[in-house]
């Protein structure tokens, strides 16, 4: 761990309009680690990530990805580092080779090679078949799988995820937890966000919680398990508060009744 | 369209690399949003979803009207006026390009200015604000010249024939400046509704804008040739008054107006300076000082979007805002299935943008209508006639909105109805009805009903009820008689069957109750006693759409 971060926070605070969503988050992440980022709803987990890709300059702290501030250097930082959004947006009209040869010239990437390795990677995720077939008869793991070669295909240093599993089937979501396990073993850094936690317990070397912009824990799993052994869920229910979902479910019934 | 662009565009690639833009970015851009675009309909340009196929059929339908609108208009007041007297016919045609551009800009393109799909998808690569917004301007410009250059083509011609080439050329290239400087000002404006308006009231706003525009438009096309009268208005002498300077279109004309006569004073020299310079100044300002702004300020649209939790608490709602909709719901319907209905096709139409968009600016635009053919026209206006043939078209938009109601963008939510144990889906379909009768329909006719009883007196309240009465009656027929879909159940293009058809049959039908109504008014108390017959003419039409099976509706 003396190796210099590569993704370094300082008291970084950030709110919309009057309301704070983060208050003072401090991280440091060393290369090929992949980092499990999670959080309940609204816990400020891709503000994290949009102030990190250099989306959002107007936060208050300091932020450097790749050892360059975001708040200066947002470009160069945005050619090197890979994004996959939560919410599955893609311009869906367009065939996936069209919006991948899109996304590449972005990076000005050639678009001889943007078509062979676009070609390669969509033969991997067996959506070879659809090629030149418009988005908009897609369903959410086809376009999950495009948005994931789109954040991938200029071959980036760091990788952040956001929901990257979202709508997969059980065969994808194998194959990207091995990916992302790979990328990290060729020495890229992925920051992976999720709720998915039996999937972050597996596949992170470090896990991070944040809650109502606080971090509250950080560490590997097993540093975690160490406090109390028990299971990143009931870890996370214990730690972001909201323990006791047996009585809550209880009168969730309870009013169905009614 | 689009390889002619991307022609252009690399001729143009010096000039991009000095504003500071990364080339290839651009013109990435610039392509897939073309590509895009041909895709998709255009969302008024095209009205009611045509629905265009690989090529872009209705923005070319399109230009080819604008093509002879602004031939005809060339025509009648470019060929006739003395060397020394072009100054105002100029002046108009020039309007008549801006006021097309500025409303293109704000109609159509305000999704593209103001596109917000960009944040998630171009502002997370390696896209500098500069390129993005270059490239938003470029597209957008596309569309804009190519409308500019239909509207002005014949003009073109008429001066080159006239004034010789050069006129022409300079027709040409003032009639492209003009829609630069339009793109200026629409910037500047919606930079100026952004910095006083918050981010999430701004589409809202905007949206309300649209409509006016779309009124005024329609409006125009009506009024424009009325307002001009060749003889008086125009040939006038020109008499030069110093905010003249203030008013782009002046500068235009009084730029061709130099080679017309051809005259070099120092008002034409200015007039020529403003023209060249203003456009390029405001190219130069927007990419200097508005990119940053702006993208920033785009960038907030999304953020701000976050659920607001409301001030009011749930407990709080529940008891005390008991609110119009719910009084009205409890007045007007029956059973709790038509009250849901009711309540959820009020709230939509409330609130939907596109359902707004389509037809508001169609009820507002029959009002004025009416308006102004009533004051307009010597003889068919004052007619006793009018005021019938006002009532019975009115209804026609009204039909149009009930046209809407099972359009929605959001047409997946409709699983619910699937979903849910409804036996008779009329119940819903009767309930949403209603909502439109209530909401839109009787305040339309109130207003309507109120001008025609200042205009041609208080003695017509019982033509006035009759027309009411029998509209609703087409109302009905007409939701009986068409495909019947749940409300807001069906995404756009699926609307695009037999519209003609079904218009025409509705013209017939409008047209002989009309003339038997006509028919009444010449029998005592006809009127009157035909309102009973009428409402029980309506009465069991709608008892008859109320008993729509699930074997009548289409499922989206």
């Amino acid at each position: 761990m003396n190796m210099t971060p590569i993704i370094q926070l300082n008291d970084l605070y950030k709110s919309y309009g009057s309301t704070p969503v983060l208050k003072g988050i401090n991280l440091n992440v060393s290369p090929g680690q992949v980092v499990g980022y999670i959080g309940p709803n609204g816990a400020g987990k891709s503000t994290t990530i949009k102030i990190l890709i250099g989306m959002l300059p107007d936060y208050a702290g300091e932020a450097t990805v790749l050892g360059m501030d975001v708040k200066t250097n947002s470009l160069e930082i945005k050619r090197r580092i890979g994004y996959v959004p939560e919410n599955a947006a893609l311009y869906d009209t367009l065939t996936p080779m069209e919006y991948l040869q899109f996304i590449g010239q972005l990076y000005g990437l050639e678009t001889g090679q943007i078509e062979r390795k676009a070609l390669d990677l969509l033969r991997l995720f067996q959506l070879n078949d659809y090629t030149n077939a418009r988005m908009t008869t897609f369903s959410k793991g086809m376009r999950q799988k495009v948005l994931l070669i789109s954040g991938l295909l200029h071959n980036p240093d760091v990788i952040f995820l956001d929901e990257p599993l979202s709508g997969l089937d059980a065969n994808a979501v194998v194959l990207v937890k091995e990916i992302i396990r790979q990328l990290a073993n060729s020495g890229k850094t992925v920051f992976y966000s999720s709720h998915i936690m039996d999937v972050v317990e597996k596949i992170s070397d470090r896990i991070i919680i944040i809650n109502q912009g606080q971090i509250i824990a950080d560490g590997t799993f097993a540093e975690l398990q160490h406090q109390r052994p028990e299971s990143l869920e009931q870890l996370f229910a214990e730690l972001t508060g909201s323990e006791g979902q047996t009585g809550v479910a209880e009168e969730f019934i309870h009013t169905l009744k009614n | 369209m689009t390889p002619i662009i991307l022609w252009l565009l690399d001729r143009l690639r010096p000039l991009f690399r000095t504003m500071g833009a990364d080339y290839g970015q651009l013109r990435a851009i610039v392509q897939v949003k073309l590509t895009m675009d041909n895709r998709r309909s255009f969302v008024s340009l095209g009205r009611y979803g045509k629905q265009s196929e690989e090529t872009n059929n209705s923005f070319i339908r399109i230009l080819g009207i604008y093509m002879l609108v602004g031939g005809f208009i060339a025509l009648g007041i470019l060929s006739f006026p003395e060397q020394d007297r072009m100054f105002f016919p100029l002046t108009l045609q020039f309007s008549y390009t801006m006021a097309l551009c500025a409303m293109t800009l704000i109609s159509d393109f305000s999704s593209v200015i103001l596109d917000s799909s960009d944040n998630q998808i171009i502002l997370p690569r390696p896209v500098s604000n500069r390129t993005l917004w270059l490239a938003r301007v470029v597209h957008i410009s596309s569309y804009l010249f190519t409308i500019a250059l239909s509207l002005s083509l014949g003009a073109i011609f008429i001066l080159s024939n006239r004034f010789g080439a050069l006129a022409g050329v300079l027709m040409l290239v003032l009639s492209l400046l003009s829609a630069v400087l339009m793109v200026f000002l629409t910037n500047v404006f919606y930079l100026v509704l952004m910095r006083f308006i918050s981010e999430e009231k701004l589409r809202e706003v905007i949206n309300y804008f649209q409509i006016v525009m779309a009124i005024l438009v329609y409006g125009g096309y009506q009024l424009l040739p009325r307002l001009m009268d060749p003889k008086t208005r125009l040939t006038q002498a020109f008499e030069h008054q110093w905010w003249h300077y203030l008013v782009p279109p002046m500068w235009m004309a009084g730029a061709v107006d130099t080679v017309v006569r051809p005259a070099i004073d120092q008002m034409h020299l200015i007039f020529l300076a403003l023209a060249f310079i203003a456009p390029f100044a405001g190219l130069w300002f927007m990419n200097r000082f508005l990119t940053s702004d702006f993208t920033q300020k785009l960038s907030g649209l999304d953020q701000e979007s976050r659920p607001v939790v409301s001030a009011v608490s749930a407990q709080e709602t529940r008891q005390t805002r008991v609110g119009w909709v719910e009084r009205f719901a409890d007045w007007f319907t029956t059973n709790p299935l038509e009250r849901a209905a009711f309540a959820f096709t009020w709230r939509v139409t409330g609130r939907d943008r596109k359902f707004k968009l389509k037809t508001y600016p169609q009820l507002g635009f029959g009002l004025a209508y009416v308006v102004v053919m009533s004051i307009q026209g010597q003889t068919f206006g004052s007619s006793s006639f009018f005021y019938l043939f006002a009532l019975y078209f009115a209804s026609i938009y009204v039909m149009v909105a009930h046209y809407q109601l099972g359009v929605s963008d959001n047409y997946r939510a409709a699983w619910v109805y699937g979903s849910a144990p409804i036996r008779e889906p009329g119940a819903i379909l009767s309930g949403s009805l209603k909502a439109l009768i209530i909401k839109l329909l009787t305040p339309f006719y109130l207003l309507l009903s109120a001008y025609i009883l200042y205009r041609y007196g208080t003695d017509k309240i019982s033509d006035v009820l009759l027309a009411f009465c029998n509209s609703l009656v087409m109302l009905v027929s007409s939701a009986l008689l068409s495909t019947r879909y749940m409300p807001f159940s069906t995404a756009q293009d699926a609307l695009k069957q037999n519209i003609t058809a079904r218009g025409l049959l509705i013209g017939i039908v409008l047209g002989i109750v009309g003339f038997s109504h006509y028919g009444l008014t010449f029998v005592p108390y006809g009127v009157w006693l035909a309102i009973p017959v009428s409402i029980a003419a309506f009465w069991l039409l709608f008892n008859q759409y109320k008993k729509t099976g699930w074997d009548q509706v289409v499922m989206g």
